[in-house]
């Protein structure tokens, strides 16, 4: 039985596609061959064209950075939604705490302490302190986590720029934003109390997304960085006056780290675009 | 078990390095395909990342035996676009833009060459009845086997051949008719 003509053509294409030469795609049918080399090149043209066809890197990159937040953030949900009597909410969720901490996620969440974006237990470490977070139930103690993950932030946005990952430095600005931003929602119950919830209206996020990739190289970056160092220094300044004592000498050592971190940082991508 | 399904059974079970690198693995190929069915870079990347959304909210009821990963998520794929096309009352969006992004290339007539090539091609396979334009989309653009598109699209593959030669000819014709002007 003669092969029909739009199977010849797949078998070829497949053929093509994996390496071989449109010659010895077409020998296997002589009678074909004149008909079939045109679509051959067609669809060969085609694949090569859409192979061109990729998506911006930094939306790529970011995009995955908060996936993985959907994921934990999914995932938390998922764990909130199992029915448990309202009077037992407590206990369970104290021994689901225990189990993270005493059967091997202290290990895992430890060993994970180190890990920069890209890294294998990054999400870990993400996940790690977004159930610190959970597990707090003092406005204070929140905030106090808060600073200590922009902190983190700011300390990796260090590391990825020493390893030239620009649009990882980016995001990683934009997550010192957030959480200084969710500092100052913690920070904030008085002025609801006045105000009401306006008070709790998030500090505007810099997007260093778009400040990249407006500048569309180092000196955007190096821009946006000095504007989210700006930012981060004055929330932190805001966030001193108000605070309760407690929580002054962190965020003044806060200020400090998260300065320093952002100056190394400029200047690594100084240094780098420099060479 | 197969690598790809030791990470889908370890991303069912709620493993996040597994579902990145799904998302690694397949982000590009998503990007492709809903980039030629709606024509427009920034809307390419609000519908592929939403893509992966739902896929991270269905993934825990995605059974191996019944569909390949692969065409499980290019079925989300294809329905969240279709439903964002009937939701803004287009087939198409035909336009042309300068902001495509073309691979690392320092050459900057090879970038420009690419890229209108890239253009006259989308614009010929909006060309296409719809379902050539999905079967040359999800075969060339994310570079599936004619068994993947079939299980995909839940078409049988005799018929996903015939769509594929119909939509080369059909391709080859209006490239022809480019030559000739």
């Amino acid at each position: 039985m003669i092969p029909k003509i739009e199977d010849i053509l797949d078998e070829c294409l497949e053929r093509r596609f994996g390496g071989e030469s449109i010659d010895d795609c077409l020998a296997a049918y002589p009678e074909q061959a004149s008909q079939l080399e045109p679509l051959v090149e067609a669809g060969w043209a085609c694949r090569r064209n859409c192979a061109a066809i990729r998506p911006d890197a930094e939306f790529k990159a970011r995009a995955e950075y908060e996936l993985q937040a959907a994921f934990y953030a999914n995932r938390e949900e998922v764990a909130r939604t199992v029915i448990i009597p309202i009077w037992r909410r407590g206990w369970a969720m104290a021994m689901a705490a225990l189990l993270v901490v005493f059967v091997g996620g202290l290990g895992t969440a430890a060993a994970s302490a180190n890990a920069v974006p890209d890294e294998f237990l990054y999400p870990v470490k993400l996940a790690a302190e977004q159930v610190r977070v959970t597990l707090t139930w003092s406005d204070v103690d929140q905030a106090r986590l808060h600073v200590e993950f922009a902190e983190r932030r700011a300390y990796e946005m260090v590391e990825v720029a020493r390893e030239g990952k620009a649009d990882k430095v980016s995001m990683l600005a934009d997550q010192v934003t957030r959480h200084l931003g969710e500092m100052c929602l913690r920070d904030k119950t008085e002025e609801v109390a006045e105000e009401g919830s306006r008070a709790l209206a998030p500090m505007p996020a810099a997007s260093g997304a778009d400040a990249y990739s407006e500048g569309k190289g180092t000196e955007g970056l190096e821009a946006f960085l000095s504007q989210s160092r700006a930012e981060s220094v004055q929330a932190l300044t805001d966030a001193l006056v108000r605070a309760p004592e407690v929580l002054k000498p962190i965020i003044a050592r806060a200020m400090e780290n998260v300065a320093e971190d952002y100056d190394r940082t400029i200047s690594i991508i100084q240094n780098t675009s420099g060479q | 078990m197969s690598i790809e399904k030791d990470v889908v059974s370890r991303a069912i079970k709620g493993d996040g390095e597994a579902f990145a690198q799904l998302y690694r693995d397949y982000f590009d190929k998503i990007y492709r395909y809903v980039y030629l069915r709606c024509g427009n870079r920034a809307e390419a990347e609000d519908l592929t990342q939403e893509v992966f959304v739902k896929a991270l909210e269905a993934i825990g009821s995605y059974r191996w035996r019944n569909l390949p990963f692969a065409s499980w998520l290019f079925r989300i794929a294809h329905n969240h676009v279709i439903d964002q096309l009937r939701k803004q009352g287009k087939v198409e969006r035909v336009e042309l833009e300068d902001n495509i992004v073309v691979a690392d290339e320092p050459n900057p007539a090879l970038v420009a060459e690419e890229r209108f090539e890239v253009e006259e091609l989308r614009d010929k396979i909006k060309k296409l009845s719809p379902a050539q334009r999905e079967v040359i989309s999800l075969r060339f653009g994310a570079g599936f086997s004619t068994a993947e598109v079939s299980e995909a699209l839940g078409k049988n593959t005799g018929t996903v051949k015939a769509l594929q030669y119909n939509g080369i000819v059909a391709l080859r014709k209006l490239m022809l008719g480019d030559s000739a002007q």
